[in-house]
């Protein structure tokens, strides 16, 4: 019998929709196989939450799901002040695992109060959240975690293997990409189309809808989501969700200065510009056009 | 007189119930939740469309539904600064495939992650159950899986799209699509008529009485039986007073049904309350979920309320053998979910491609001040976003939940549609399935 995995399963301030994404894991029978979900708040676990509390034995993965806080009037669980069971799970927890933006960065939840509400171990972009240091958290960020980037972070780690993180300790293996990788609209991208209007298959959403696809960091239009699309697919913005400022203001305008959109991720100003004006002067019929022409 | 507090767990979140005893029964119940966070005040200040990506965050299980409100509330926004928009048939069909999709990954989630193990604890308190052990909760989750997977197709992903904006979608599906869509909803529809019901969709949607039903081994019938044998025919009953607010393929405009009489239902008569709650009082509240109210009255909202205005022949002689029990409420989500996987095949079917998807404003955005509501049916029952707007900058955000409706706090004189539900339970196991009857959601409730 090879050995399993054990999971505790912990929400914070959440809409659970990391729960419910994670539902969405088209293997579950193959990743059951290799995990005991000792307790999941939405479903029958192995075991009952309080006589986990009070055992004393370590267990291999907490995973956090929602926003923190040491403030016991905007989060409690069993009647018990939140910061109990979190400092008590954590320090048997081999690894503590952030799912999503909330537990990863504080997500929209920090808005309210940034002071009382923060991520495990960041509050938005700045160290030190729920904790200020600690060598065992994993953040996969994501408003909410894809399944796939969760499972495969688990298994890897539960395989005995490194997984490398990247400066807000998240998986280099999801996060290296950009939501912009694979997305359908790139050539209008490259060629500088913007779309018109939303509701239609043709040009880029970086340039007049707030499309963040060229600077979040994550791997959806390479892994997709449900299997079968993403956000930017689907004809709506990338909303930046896996980033430590989602969510940030006006969601569905692009940032402009000088009426020049924000330069795409790792890429200088000048040059930017400079290539962006030649790519537009080009004027490519085709893409100008829509992309099933009925007419022909 | 006894007091005592438990933890209700296995919901949307978590509550506490605190029961009151006299002689053996209770005699009154209170609904606590604990956990705010706040989206209404997150939602001031912020342009208006932020509103169709943030509203979703309300909640996991519901984050379409939470989108199509908040875009019909914006929709009102346009219509009330003198601009009406029109939204094609193509747009409203993608709106109701997605919301669809969403309700019907709920009633499984619900029927066989929740109630199904909650019975076998209410016939065995010791047992515990494990979902990575058993293989129908595998076969379920598949299910849910596509449903999800089907609506993906048109709204981007599941939880947290968005997928809609003011005059429309934002997706161009294509044929392709439609088909794949298809094939995902036929392995959903597939695995309830092995499952969920024992029979081909189309033979149980013909049925109109309760023993149809019961007499074909199915996990419905096998509930059922659980339910009867344990007296929820009989108890969990509250005012037999429906309401659904929000517009459906199964009736006219909004409806209010009281025992069998079906009223047009205004949602200017809806009634917000923060009686009993930290909002009202920080000392002597006890709880984050506000109260909604109709008329001063408590309704109750969700599949069983739209099933009794729709007069549906099986929920109907459900209700008349059994008024408005535990039992009656849990079957309505069965039987609403088979309805629902017809009119999702009918709109794959039939929606027209070729209609634009969206249709956009005439008028600036940012300089648009007015107000709007958008009401829609949530899983869990009726929805209501309301949004005032000055100059694009969103001044208050109201969101009224299905959850507030059915587990809000009255008083002994008047208590909400759950505590009417509670109020003469003789155990907590069974005070415990009642208040799970009406699927709890405490995200929504708390926001």
């Amino acid at each position: 019998m090879p050995h399993k995995s054990s999971i505790i399963w912990l929400q914070g301030l959440t809409c659970n929709g990391n729960s419910h994404s994670f539902l969405n894991y088209a293997y579950m029978p193959s990743f059951a196989a290799s995990f005991d979900m000792l307790y999941h708040p939405l479903w029958c676990g192995a075991e009952d939450f309080m006589s986990l509390l009070r055992s004393d034995e370590t267990f291999d993965f907490l995973i956090l799901e929602g926003a923190l806080s040491h403030d016991e009037r905007l989060i409690q669980r069993f009647n018990l002040p939140f910061y109990e069971i979190l400092d008590t799970l954590a320090a048997r927890a081999k690894y503590i695992i952030c799912a999503g933006s909330c537990a990863s960065f504080g997500g929209v939840f920090r808005l309210r109060d940034p002071e009382k509400i923060t991520g495990a171990l960041f509050s938005g972009k700045e160290k030190g959240g729920y904790w200020l240091e600690r060598n065992n958290v994993i953040n996969i960020s994501g408003c909410p975690v894809h399944p796939r980037w969760l499972v495969e972070t688990l298994l890897a780690l539960h395989n005995g293997e490194k997984v490398l993180l990247d400066e807000f300790l998240r998986p280099k293996e999801v996060f290296s990409y950009l939501a912009h990788h694979g997305c359908l609209r790139n050539e209008y991208f490259e060629w500088k189309v913007d779309s018109k209007q939303l509701g239609q298959k043709e040009g880029c959403l970086f340039y007049d809808h707030g499309c963040l696809g060229p600077m979040s960091h994550a791997n959806c239009n390479k892994i997709l989501w449900n299997d079968v699309s993403s956000k930017t697919r689907a004809g709506s913005p990338c909303l930046g969700c896996t980033e430590f400022d989602f969510p940030r203001l006006a969601l569905y305008e692009t940032q402009k200065n000088m009426s020049l959109p924000q330069t795409p991720f790792g890429i200088s100003k000048r040059a930017y510009y400079t290539l962006a004006g030649v790519a537009k002067s080009f004027k490519i019929e085709r893409l100008e056009k829509k992309l099933i022409d009925e007419d022909n | 007189m006894k007091i005592t507090k438990e933890i209700i767990q296995r919901i949307e979140g978590e509550a506490t119930l605190e029961l009151e005893w006299e002689k053996e029964q209770v005699s009154f119940a209170k609904i606590k939740f604990f956990n705010y966070r706040g989206i209404e005040e997150i939602l001031k200040k912020r342009p208006l469309l932020d509103a169709l990506a943030l509203t979703p965050k309300v909640c996991g299980i519901c984050s379409h539904s939470h989108a199509i409100a908040s875009v019909l509330a914006i929709e009102e926004c346009f219509k009330s600064a003198g601009e009406s928009l029109h939204v094609n048939q193509k747009a409203k069909d993608i709106r109701e495939i997605a919301l669809n999709a969403e309700k019907i990954q709920n009633h499984i989630k619900w029927y066989f992650f929740t109630i199904l193990p909650e019975l076998k604890r209410v016939s065995d308190p010791t047992y515990k159950g494990n979902a990575f052990k058993e293989k129908q909760w595998f076969q379920a989750q598949r299910a849910i899986m596509d449903s999800l997977k089907m609506g993906a197709h048109f709204t981007g992903q599941w939880p947290h799209g968005s997928f809609v904006m003011a005059g429309g979608v934002t997706c161009d599906p294509l044929r392709s699509d439609l088909i794949s869509a298809h094939g995902c909803l036929d392995a959903v529809i597939a695995f309830c008529e092995e499952h969920f019901y024992g029979m081909s969709l189309e033979e149980f949607l013909s049925f109109d009485s309760a023993l149809q039903v019961m007499s074909v081994p199915s996990a419905l019938s096998f509930g059922i039986d659980e339910m009867l044998k344990h007296g929820f025919d009989r108890l969990g009953r509250s005012f037999d007073r429906f309401l659904a607010l929000g517009e459906s393929f199964m009736y006219e405009g909004s409806l209010k049904a009281s025992k069998t009489t079906v009223l047009g239902a205004d949602v200017k008569y809806v009634h917000e309350s923060l009686d009993h709650t930290f909002f009202a009082d920080k000392n002597s509240g006890y709880t984050y979920s506000k109260s909604a109210m109709y008329k001063k009255s408590f309704c109750e909202v969700g599949p069983l309320s739209r099933l009794m205005v729709a007069k549906e022949p099986l929920m109907r002689d459900f209700h008349r053998r059994f008024k408005d029990a535990a039992l009656t409420r849990v079957v309505a989500r069965a039987v609403e979910c088979a309805h629902l996987l017809w009119r999702t095949k009918a709109l794959l079917q039939s929606i027209d491609l070729k209609e634009a998807s969206l249709i956009p404003p005439k008028k600036e955005i940012h300089g648009l001040s007015g107000e709007g509501v958008g009401v829609i049916e949530a899983p869990r029952g009726s929805l209501i976003h309301h949004v005032v707007v000055h100059q694009g900058i969103i001044e208050s955000y109201d969101i009224i939940t299905p959850t507030v409706w059915n587990l809000g706090n009255g008083d002994k004189q008047n208590p909400s549609t759950a505590q009417k539900a509670l109020i003469g339970l003789n155990s907590f196991t069974k005070a415990d399935f009642v208040l799970k009857s009406f699927d709890v959601c405490s995200v929504c409730t708390t926001q």
